[in-house]
């Protein structure tokens, strides 16, 4: 078909009559006045009106009364539009609009802080009261034009029947949820009692808004009383850490900083480090203790005595001392015969005399120096000797006590293995030849719960329980929960006490929308079809 | 770290390799006019899915509490929620057409799970003991599985519309579509959303009850709680959407893959947002 041809089966533009709107596009206009108008109406009215929870359910409630009674007095097209899908799905996105902004812009903040953040936009966020959106009365227009959509659409779907009930739940839900959000917004209070352990008890409460004290204080109606605060803190942990060094830009600044890649528990096991080294756990000393232990020295060394304390073997050089059975005996041992002035019991061992002088509260008695010699009621038994040694430090674990933990490694670093001790207490650490690093730590004892223990009494009743995070304490109308806690007074606690009315309706909402939804999905399907 | 993770978390490894191979086979499964391949490539996913599952088991009794609190812990147990999803959804459509795709969501969720391993197990705050933790995430997590594989449907609703070659695999009957009648991808994507829509209704309301339990509110306009309830009307505006003439088809197939990318963000994207240091719902160990 050559183009004159098409011109001539198809009648010129010009001569076309207007074209006419579709149904659909007048709806769509419709909708974006509605929604358009409803936001901009909204926020010139914020010049007159502060936002805040009263100024969000009042807009809500009124305008969604003027619009669902609009559009129930004026049938055609505006009912039809506003209990139409096109138009809840419009308000949907709007209201995810909405909720995204008052994620990129932080909220309820002073106004310097805005001006501060963001220099002269900062302005505009706090002129259009961006800063407030959840409370403003834009938002509650859009929270309007959805429940005048909610009315309408059931009132086209009215009667409630087997085929519907599933949409009439999720929207009564829907409503039933709106309206105990708004009691909460306009009617819950919120306040602190802080209180001391150990008796310190409180009949009112602080009443607080945004966080912040209002100077204002209501009775509770009976008191409360905090027997005992207590932070529970998980078990002390000691871990193996390997580390990397990292660059990091921190307030526009790179920084070199070590980062955390790896740990390991302290348990004999050989490991691969993310690095590409290896090591291996050759032992773990959970109370360690460096003793000295004697090796042939091959050339004139120290002379050094083995002594057996409680069955325990343990190496004593010339010219030093060790303590036994708690510091009650003191075992020296030189050359010479040593002396031990401040000790009340003592075993001398001298060399070159050969003799072991016991000295007690009873007076002295003098023994041949010999191996297998045993004293103090067998608490003490003298070794062998060895006159040219070389100290050499031994480690062992006093006790299964982590008192002073250590790990004994083995790093195996491009074929090349080297020992290391890593004490903990001493922050013991070691770098490797390929930039990472080992570390034996103790982990902070993080705090596993805060507890307090409480007990109030109105008169009539006397009723002791503990708060703790989670679980919170309900009494009369009011709720306490754990809130805060000091780290440099542990004896205070913090609970928040909370009064609100709107609770149970937001929940009771919450159920009926899960019930409908699921109702609207699986049932209500399944019996039209079985009706088709 | 490959090493590192090969020597000292196998299991992880093993589990990553049934997934790629699972991968493999249900990509096969796509030509093959054998139905064994498309058995085998079942298979292999349950035995992907039985390592997964023992892999969150196992660091639930290491870390003596659900593992649900770090982002690693997260992804491993999304990437076992989606291939559960998956499996479920090929009994049910009786189709293995979406194997290979469910499949790369899964392995993806561990490969991406590598970078950001845990340097070691954190401790359950206490905000976090609760007994709503585990049905929050749970939930959620299933959730987020049903609409990862309603979007891998939307996304080979939009391809088969464009390709020959996606349009002939929706016609294959050896060992991918086993129930011989074609298959209806926009109505995949629909039942897909409708159930994990259900579940971010329950998921948002379990949380908003826990809320209350631990901090005395229901809702406190956390960045991470508007996001989820984001989440919920982008969806809920899905569903009422394609109930208005002109919005079926690609159209709904690409608002179900925006869907999708909303919960990504919620998911993951919520340290990129100015109010990030305000939430209290930021993953550790990103």
């Amino acid at each position: 078909m050559n183009s004159s041809s098409v011109s001539a089966a198809v009648p010129p533009r010009a001569a076309a009559a207007p074209a006419v709107p579709s149904a659909a596009s007048r709806e769509v206009v419709l909708i974006a006045l509605l929604v358009v108008g409803v936001v901009l109406a909204g926020s010139a009215m914020q010049l007159f009106v502060e936002p805040g929870p009263v100024a969000l359910v009042a807009s809500a409630a009124i305008a969604g009364a003027a619009v669902f009674a609009l559009g129930y007095l004026i049938p055609g097209r505006l009912r039809q539009t506003l209990a139409g899908f096109r138009f809840v799905s419009t308000l949907l996105f709007a209201l995810a609009v909405a909720a995204i902004l008052g994620t990129l812009v932080l909220q309820g903040k002073s106004s310097e802080m805005y001006r501060a953040r963001y220099g002269a936009i900062g302005d505009v966020i706090v002129a259009l009261r961006l800063d407030d959106i959840f409370h403003s009365v834009w938002f509650g227009g859009l929270l309007a034009l959805f429940l005048a959509a909610v009315l309408n659409s059931a009132i086209l779907r009215w009667p409630v029947k087997a085929r519907n009930a599933g949409f009439f739940t999720c929207h009564a839900g829907l409503l039933l949820s709106l309206a105990g959000a708004a009691l909460s917004t306009t009617m819950s209070v919120k306040g602190r009692v802080d209180l001391h352990a150990g008796g310190e008890h409180a009949n009112a409460v602080a009443v607080t808004r945004g966080g912040s004290f209002t100077g204002q204080a209501l009775p509770l109606g009976f008191d409360l009383r905090l027997d005992r605060f207590d932070v529970v803190r998980y078990d002390a942990e000691y871990r193996i850490a390997y580390y990397e060094q990292a660059r990091r830009v921190v307030d526009g600044r790179a920084q070199e900083s070590w980062t955390l890649k790896a740990s390991f528990d302290p348990e004999l096991a050989k490991h691969r480090l993310p690095g590409g080294d290896s090591f291996k756990v050759k032992a773990f000393y959970p109370d360690l203790v460096v003793r000295p232990r004697p090796a042939a020295a091959g050339q004139p060394g120290t002379p050094a005595l083995q002594v057996f304390v409680a069955g325990q073997e343990q190496w004593v050089f010339a010219g030093t001392r060790i303590d036994a059975a708690d510091g009650l005996v003191t075992v020296a041992f030189d050359r010479a015969l040593p002396s031990v002035p401040d000790a009340k019991a003592a075993v001398l061992v001298s060399l070159s005399d050969h003799k072991v002088v016991v000295r007690g509260m009873d007076g002295e008695a003098t023994h041949d120096l010999a191996d297998g010699l045993a004293l103090a009621g067998n608490l003490i038994r003298i070794g062998k000797v060895m006159e040219d040694a070389t100290r050499l430090p031994e480690y062992a674990t006093a006790s299964k006590e982590l008192r002073n933990p250590a790990v004994l490694l083995e790093v195996a670093e491009d074929g090349r293995g080297r020992e290391a001790l890593l004490v903990a207490r001493e922050g013991g650490g070691f770098r490797l030849g390929r930039g990472g690093a080992i570390a034996f730590e103790h982990r902070e004892d993080e705090v596993k719960a805060f507890r307090s223990d409480v007990t109030v009494s109105d008169g009539s009743v006397v009723k002791k329980a503990v708060i703790t995070v989670n679980d919170p304490l309900s009494f009369g109308s009011w709720t306490f929960y754990q809130a805060n806690y000091d780290p440099r007074d542990p004896t205070y606690s913090g609970l928040e006490a909370v009064k609100d009315p709107g609770v149970p309706w937001v929940f009771l909402g919450f159920a009926l929308i899960s019930i409908g939804v699921f109702y609207m999905f699986y049932v209500e399907s399944r019996l039209k079809r079985q009706k088709a | 770290m490959l090493t590192y993770i090969l020597v000292e978390h196998p299991f992880f490894a093993a589990t990553s390799a049934l997934y790629a191979a699972s991968v493999g086979l249900y990509a096969y499964a796509w030509r093959s006019t054998r139905t064994l391949v498309g058995q085998l490539a079942t298979a292999m996913m349950c035995a992907a899915l039985a390592a997964n599952l023992s892999l969150v088991v196992g660091r639930w009794i290491e870390a003596d509490r659900a593992p649900f609190k770090s982002l690693f812990e997260s992804l491993v147990f999304l990437s076992f929620t989606m291939g559960a999803v998956y499996l479920v959804m090929e009994r049910l459509y009786r189709t293995r057409v979406f194997g290979a795709l469910a499949a790369v969501g899964s392995f993806g969720a561990l490969l991406f799970a590598v970078t950001k391993w845990d340097a070691e197990i954190v401790k359950l705050p206490p905000a976090l003991q609760s007994g709503w933790f585990i049905p929050h995430v749970v939930v959620y997590f299933v959730g987020y599985g049903a609409l990862f594989f309603a979007t891998a449907v939307a996304v080979l609703q939009l391809l088969a519309s464009r390709t020959p070659f996606f349009q002939r695999l929706l016609q294959l009957k050896a060992g991918t579509v086993l129930s011989g009648k074609a298959l209806d991808l926009e109505q995949v994507t629909y039942d897909a959303v409708k159930f994990g829509f259900v579940l971010l209704t329950v998921g948002l309301l379990v949380g908003s009850v826990w809320a209350k339990s631990a901090w005395g509110d229901f809702w406190v306009w956390d960045p991470k709680e508007n996001w989820s309830l984001v989440t919920w009307l982008v969806y809920g505006a899905y569903l009422h959407l394609r109930r208005v003439k002109g919005w079926r088809g690609n159209k709904a197939a690409w608002l179900a893959i925006a869907g999708f990318g909303v919960v990504m963000f919620t998911y993951l994207g919520m340290e990129m947002l100015p109010t990030a240091k305000e939430s209290a719902h930021v993953y550790t160990g990103q």
